[in-house]
């Protein structure tokens, strides 16, 4: 008997109807086989689904059984398709009634028979609200990521003996109620607080303007500075994810299995610190089956990159478009996707390879050649399309040991008066695509700066004097406006470009 | 135990030939070997048309402790068997000319006092 059941395939982030059918031959020598590309997983989800039916009292009929994933075309990776195949053998054996509205299934099978946490349950919801497919049936431990979109019924599924119970009647699952996603956007405490950070109070505003306008910051220091302390303090003070922005970074963690067991929406700003080390595919994305990478995993949040230098070459020209266009797009020999990729980039370097250069107690040990080869690894064009420069010096020791305890403003301060920014901004692009002051072109710079006369009679010195580019040019422009709304102003006023250009002009 | 499961295998051809010559097939050869291994039964059976050679694989088992024996029968045994059929083809060329070919399975499981659980025969794969 022939039984087809509906699932979903994924290609980049975007889901594909997936028809699983399901055939026992009256005749013919018994088998399990599998065909439709579902490749090596495929081949293990066999071991599995018989097994489970075994450890769900449901007797593995010796017949001949075969499977196709439809369409037979579409690469099939992962483990997701065991329920359905599963609960398509159930139904091609008559021990279940099917129900009569279309439904999608989903999920990874264990031995026993229960069934697991299974990644990208929240394209699956998604894709279900978009072709209008009303039932879901999912793992419980994945059953919340699907719960926040509304228009869909989602049945948590312990196990086997369960989902077999409900189709049947006997036991209904209850459908999970939907959660609300405002309750779920709730400020929460951050890691790690500003007020930790003894000093290095021209740095905290830097990532002050760099949080309230999206901008990228780079800086520079000798070793133990706190580079790597202040860089782990920006979530804090960035603002809670919006809802839209929320479900755009839940897409990409659902998909890529970040999100634990249990867990719903992401509701904090992600902040990525990849290793130096990092592969060009573990950064930008892509591999044999298209997966994204860590600037897609860092949209909507910080991708925060220690020893910048010491990136490989091809990883740091690879950053240069995600950085300028908000998206990677990545093209294999088996398909083409485009990622999300709207990320600050927060970098930190030494100055030099033995880290002192600069520095007014310590001794710099290294040659002129060392130092301009290591400097030679920070590309110009990467280096132009970083906004802030920012050079944190050593902080005296001997001042830290004197000063106890609480210091400075604590993050919670600082984020409201980030989201003020952001809230100016956010009114500012009502109408328009733009989130933050450095999503702006060149032409929206042209609409939304106003500048004062004497501050751009400045800027126009400045980059005369320092031969800017034109890209510094505008990415001045843009840091200028950030700090003008933090002041609540309404045109750029000559202070503000001030500042903006000490952030971007390198004082050697 | 070398020749206790020979001498099963030999059962278990038996009882596959005798079963088969009930159903109306004609015995041609047991355990033919050439230089590829073995086909545990040749048989043939008349057709309208063409008449059909068909070449049986016997799996016998004492007890379904170890599984069936449909489960020892794999893909990969399938195949070997398909070669040295088609060998068996080419060394008698003229003997088998307008014959259709087919593989076939004979699975029996025997009860622990030999006497036969069930036989179960394969003409489609």
């Amino acid at each position: 008997m022939l039984a087809k059941v509906t699932t979903v395939a994924y290609s980049g982030l975007k889901g594909q109807e997936v028809e699983v059918e399901v055939n026992i031959a009256e005749k013919g020598f018994p088998g399990f086989s599998i065909v439709g590309m579902s490749g090596k997983s495929g081949e293990e989800a066999k071991e599995r689904i018989k097994t489970a039916l075994l450890n769900s009292d449901v007797e593995f009929p010796n017949q001949k059984i075969t499977v196709n994933l439809a369409p037979a075309d579409l690469d099939k990776e992962g483990s997701m398709y065991d329920l359905p195949i599963a609960i398509g053998l159930l139904f091609a054996m008559g021990l279940v009634t099917f129900p009569k509205e279309t439904c999608l299934f989903y999920g990874e099978l264990s031995l026993e028979g229960t069934l697991r946490h299974t990644k990208g349950v929240f394209l699956a919801g998604l894709f279900a609200k978009e072709h209008k497919i009303l039932k879901i049936f999912v793992p419980r431990l994945s059953a919340n990521e699907a719960c926040v979109l509304e228009g869909i019924q989602v049945y948590p599924v312990d196990s086997l003996k369960s989902i077999i119970r409900h189709l049947n009647g006997e036991k209904t699952i209850e459908a999970l109620r939907n959660i609300e996603t405002e309750n779920l956007l709730i400020e929460q405490q951050p890691d790690f607080d500003l007020s930790e950070v003894m000093g290095q109070e021209h740095a905290k505003r830097a990532l002050e303007i760099a949080a309230s306008g999206g901008h990228n910051l780079l800086m520079m220091g000798p070793p133990g500075s706190g580079k790597t302390l202040l860089s782990r303090c920006l979530p804090g003070i960035l603002p809670e994810l919006s809802e839209k922005e929320s479900l755009e970074v839940t897409k990409i963690y659902s998909i890529t299995g970040n999100i634990p067991p249990g867990g719903s929406l992401v509701r904090i700003r992600p902040f990525r610190s990849p290793h130096h080390t990092t592969s060009q595919v573990g950064l930008i994305g892509g591999g044999s089956n298209l997966r994204p990478g860590e600037v897609s995993l860092a949209h909507r949040g910080v991708l925060f990159i220690d020893e910048l230098p010491e990136l490989s070459r091809s990883c740091l020209e690879a950053l240069r478009q995600p950085i300028e266009d908000g998206q990677v797009s990545i093209s294999r020999a088996n398909g083409h996707v485009t990622f999300p990729a709207q990320f600050m980039l927060i970098a930190a370097a030494n100055p030099c390879p033995c880290g002192y250069l600069g520095d007014p107690t310590r001794e710099c040990k290294c040659s002129l050649m060392q130092i301009s080869r290591y400097q030679k690894k920070l590309s110009g064009p990467i280096l132009d399309r970083i906004d802030l420069h920012l050079s944190v010096p050593a902080v005296d020791v001997k001042k830290l040991m004197e000063s106890s305890g609480q210091n400075g403003e604590v993050s919670m301060e600082v984020r409201s008066r980030v989201k003020q920014a952001r809230n100016i901004q956010t009114k500012r692009f009502e109408n328009s695509k733009l989130n933050s002051n450095s999503d702006m072109r060149n032409r929206d710079i042209k609409v939304f700066c106003k500048m004062e006369q004497d501050a751009t009679n400045l800027l126009q010195q400045a980059v005369v004097k320092y031969a800017l580019s034109a890209r510094t040019y505008f990415r001045l422009i843009k840091v200028s406006r950030t700090i003008a709304d933090l002041e609540g102003a309404e045109n750029i006023l000559l202070k503000h470009v001030a500042e903006a250009l000490q952030y971007r002009v390198r004082s050697e | 135990m070398k020749q206790e499961n020979f001498a099963k295998g030999r059962l278990g051809e038996d009882m596959a030939r005798k079963y088969l010559e009930k159903k109306g097939y004609v015995f041609v050869e047991a355990n033919h070997r050439n230089y590829l291994g073995e086909i545990d039964l040749i048989m043939i059976k008349k057709q309208v048309l063409n008449d059909e050679i068909i070449f049986v694989e016997v799996k016998l088992k004492i007890g379904d402790d170890f599984g069936s024996p449909e489960e020892m029968l794999s893909n990969g045994k399938l195949a070997r068997v398909q070669r040295i059929a088609e060998a068996f083809l080419v060394l008698n060329k003229n003997k088998f000319l307008n014959f259709n070919t087919r593989i076939e399975a004979i699975c029996i499981v025997l009860n622990a006092d030999k006497s036969i659980s069930r036989i179960t025969h394969y003409d489609q794969f």
